[in-house]
């Protein structure tokens, strides 16, 4: 059954799983604590009513940290509300945090302790921050306020009905010129994208949550269709111990990304002398039976390698700006080379071979950049920037890309102008272009011969190395540059003389 | 230390032992994934019984770096 707010999926999710377990996590290195349904509801409300108490409903809550309970308590409390959500990247660089915090007009900022160095300087870098709270800190002091504490001091019921057309959630994501943009959603494009499509899992199916919590796949699928069907969602603390917790939560269910698939495959195939039967039950447990992709491409010669061993993938294919799912295969209709069906709530066009998609997942708009949402909202439909035609029973297929995006195997999309930019303020660079390459980012150069001579620079290839270990060291992990090439002539030109990229 | 390494890195990426060194960097030498890196790292929780620390791990680049990190945290 298709649900329009957020706020509706969990008020019925409650109603009918009550005490049963909605979300599951590590306390220790084995032991485990479990949250109900009931449990997630009232802590939500309790936090919609900090926000009241603080004057903050209805304006901006930026949230940044591992997947957490505080972190769910806090997105539903905020959204419940009728106030907007902006969950941000933990791994960012704090300027870039704090960055980020400003342009989205956040008044209050909950942050995970991990991210300490944000928590302190968010205040004198961010003016229109009026409130940090700390996950962590059981009581408040002069650095934050404190998540529990306040969850304390307000508890009760809350019973706002935010409507469907509502904001709900703002999202940033890798924009082609190197700014990030915020992609509006509201409570009808999230969730109606999570339930507007039966994938005909079973009741209190367990899904193990692996992907950032940041990103729209993970939101929308694993949590908002979570707890829609009644999931118990068990919180991967550290894609380190995924193997381990792999065994300790038992889920039958995991949302990945290629990259992750493909280190799996690898494991499957080092054991390929054993039975099918004991490899599964050894690496993923016999209750397991289900892998959805997403976020990038994904060698079609994964379905059948996995399933070998019993195991489905279902591929799909979406964007932030859809909230995100596009197309998803589901397990009685899988097709190799598709990226599954068009979902119920979205209609597609192919226009001059680019995809554009249309229906109630859309985003609003970019948070205030008016002329990149012209550019891509054309008559309510959403170009994709993807190459690419839907057959006649609506399976998508992917043939390219229009938009100049790297989208690396984990999901992660990065701007090559972005990163050239800043590579290009150093004297020595000519021209520079970052592409990937065989899965990692590369950048070749074209150094300045004449600036080399004139600072007696005899190592050029060394000297760019260590720009790119500069760059490195503040930039977080998915936009590390992990190959380097230098040309000693420059690069062909278009004719407005910009780089040939392909 | 370094030996024992060598033959969980062949676990992971397509390498003989004998290709690696102690400056051989996991990523652009090796050909690791940055998901590969994980769980190797999670591998080498129980090959060594330590407890890596995921945000100390990222600044690993090179072999020599992971044995030394290694050896700090079972030297605690």
């Amino acid at each position: 059954m298709t649900i329009s707010t957020i706020r509706e999926i969990l008020v019925q999710a409650e109603k009918k799983y009550g005490a049963e377990d909605a979300v599951r996590y590590k306390t220790g290195k084995d032991s485990i604590e479990a949250k109900s349904y009931t449990e997630l509801k009232k802590d939500s409300e309790s936090f919609s009513r900090v926000l009241k108490a603080l004057g903050v409903q209805g304006g901006h809550v930026a949230v940044t940290g591992m997947t957490s309970y505080p972190w769910l308590v806090t997105y539903f409390g905020t959204v419940g509300s009728g106030t907007v959500c902006v969950p941000l990247d933990v791994s960012l660089p704090m300027e870039e945090m704090c960055e980020l915090v400003h342009r989205s007009d956040a008044s209050v900022l909950v942050v995970d302790e991990i991210r300490k160095d944000v928590m302190l300087a968010a205040k004198a870098k961010c003016p229109k921050l009026k409130y940090v709270i700390s996950m962590q800190k059981e009581t408040q002091d002069e650095e934050a306020l404190s998540f529990w504490q306040l969850l304390k001091e307000h508890e009760g019921v809350f019973s706002t009905e935010p409507k469907p057309e509502d904001l709900a959630t703002i999202m940033f994501t890798s924009g082609t010129t190197g700014k990030s943009k915020g992609v509006m959603l509201t409570h009808r494009n999230l969730a109606e994208n999570a339930t507007c499509l039966d994938m005909k899992f079973p009741e209190r199916t367990v899904i193990l949550s692996v992907l950032p919590i940041h990103h729209a796949y993970c939101l929308s699928m694993d949590i908002l269709k979570g707890l829609s069907l009644g999931s118990v969602i068990c919180i991967n603390d550290s894609l380190i111990r995924m193997a381990k917790n792999i065994k300790l939560f038992r889920p039958n269910v995991i949302l990945m990304v290629p990259l992750m698939i493909e280190t799996m495959a690898k494991k499957l195939q080092e054991a390929a002398g054993l039975p099918p039967e004991i490899v599964k039950r050894e690496v993923f447990g016999e209750q397991f039976h289900t892998i959805c992709s997403g976020g990038a491409y994904l060698p079609p010669a994964m379905l059948d390698l996995f399933k070998a061993y019993g195991i489905t993938i279902l591929q799909g294919y979406g964007m932030t700006e859809c909230a995100p799912v596009i197309s998803t295969t589901v397990s009685w209709n899988i097709r190799k080379g598709s990226v599954g069906q068009l979902i119920p709530n979205c209609e597609a066009k192919v226009v001059e071979e680019e995809l554009w998609v249309r229906g109630s997942s859309v985003m609003q708009g970019y948070y205030q950049m008016p002329k990149e949402t012209e550019e891509t909202l054309v008559d309510g439909w959403l170009r994709t920037g993807d190459l690419g035609y839907v057959d006649d029973e609506g399976f998508v297929y992917l043939t390219g890309r229009k938009k100049n995006l790297i989208i690396t195997k984990n999901g992660e999309n990065v701007s090559p102008e972005e990163l050239e930019n800043r590579l290009s303020e150093s004297p020595l660079v000519q021209e520079v272009l970052v592409r990937e390459s065989e899965g990692v980012i590369e950048a070749e150069f074209f150094p300045d011969a004449e600036y080399a001579a004139k600072k007696e620079i005899t190592d050029v290839k060394a000297a760019l190395q260590e720009l790119i270990d500069n760059w490195n060291k503040s930039a977080p992990a998915y936009k590390k540059i992990y190959r380097l090439k230098v040309r000693d002539t420059e690069f062909p030109k278009t004719p407005s003389k910009k780089i040939k990229r392909y | 230390m370094f030996e024992k390494l060598s033959e969980i890195i062949c676990n992971y990426v397509e390498v003989e032992p004998g290709d690696i060194h102690p400056d051989s960097r996991f990523m652009e030498d090796l050909g690791f994934t940055s998901f590969d890196f994980m769980s190797m790292l999670g591998e080498l929780e129980d090959a060594f019984d330590v407890e890596i620390d995921q945000q100390e791990a990222a600044e690993i680049r090179t072999v020599q770096e992971a044995v030394a990190y290694l050896e700090k945290l079972s030297a605690e």
